[in-house]
């Protein structure tokens, strides 16, 4: 779940970052456009962070389910704002696909951010938020069907929050 | 840099193409406009390129097929 660390990539100074999940059956997997990389967008300076994520992602794989953004965090040099889209498993198609596995989070300290922060921590935390969503948001409950609430369940709930 | 000289360019997230610099620039500024929300210069896509090979080769050839294959 990492990027190459050499070639062309995003810079700019506030970025998005977009973890596409759908459910598999008994359970979640990551894919999109970028594989289980990281998909990284660039935001402008007067971008609508969340209606870029929503456009890019309607454009290159289809209408989400849910966009939500899950933490941000510095790092790449940049501002980084965590996005979960839920998508539907019709939309997957050939995009590469991975299951999610369970990750420590990463912890910060009373009056500190978190020396290093995994992709699996991100995506963690951003399903310990949609956990929370689930049971704290109407259309949230209501969109996510049965199955995927209860996958949720595994999740300790957790509000947005800084990661660094 | 030639007209015909064959580069290759790669972007962090996995997507690779190979070919003229033109048509590596309509590539990358499509895959960058599409994926990433931004649109390299000529300038940035040039300083991204290696050159691979001569042109109108088979392996030219093979590579301009490439451009732009991969949809992400």
């Amino acid at each position: 779940m990492s990027r190459s660390p050499t070639g062309w990539d995003v810079t700019s100074p506030v970025q998005a970052e977009i973890f596409t999940i759908w459910r598999s059956g008994d359970h979640l997997e990551l894919t999109g456009p970028c594989g289980a990389a990281p998909w990284i967008v660039e935001l402008g300076a007067t971008d609508h962070p969340v209606e870029v994520v929503d456009r890019i992602v309607r454009d290159v794989v289809g209408d989400p389910l849910l966009v939500h953004s899950t933490s941000w965090r510095r790092d790449r040099d940049a501002v980084i704002l965590s996005f979960v889209v839920v998508i539907d498993s019709g939309l997957v198609g050939e995009m590469p696909s991975v299951p999610i596995t369970r990750s420590e989070l990463a912890r910060s300290e009373a009056t500190a951010a978190p020396s290093d922060i995994a992709t699996s921590a991100v995506v963690e935390h951003g399903l310990r938020h949609m956990a929370w969503l689930a049971k704290d948001d109407p259309i949230v409950a209501e969109t996510l069907d049965d199955p995927w609430k209860m996958l949720l369940a595994a999740y300790v709930p957790e509000p947005f929050r800084a990661l660094g | 840099m030639t007209d015909d000289q064959i580069r290759s360019l790669r972007c962090a997230c996995g997507w690779e193409a190979s070919g003229r610099f033109e048509e590596l620039v309509i590539a990358a500024q499509e895959h960058g406009r599409r994926i990433h929300n931004m649109t390299p210069t000529n300038e940035e896509v040039e300083a991204m390129l290696l050159p691979i090979g001569p042109a109108g080769t088979a392996d030219h050839r093979a590579q301009l097929d490439d451009v732009d294959a991969r949809p992400a």
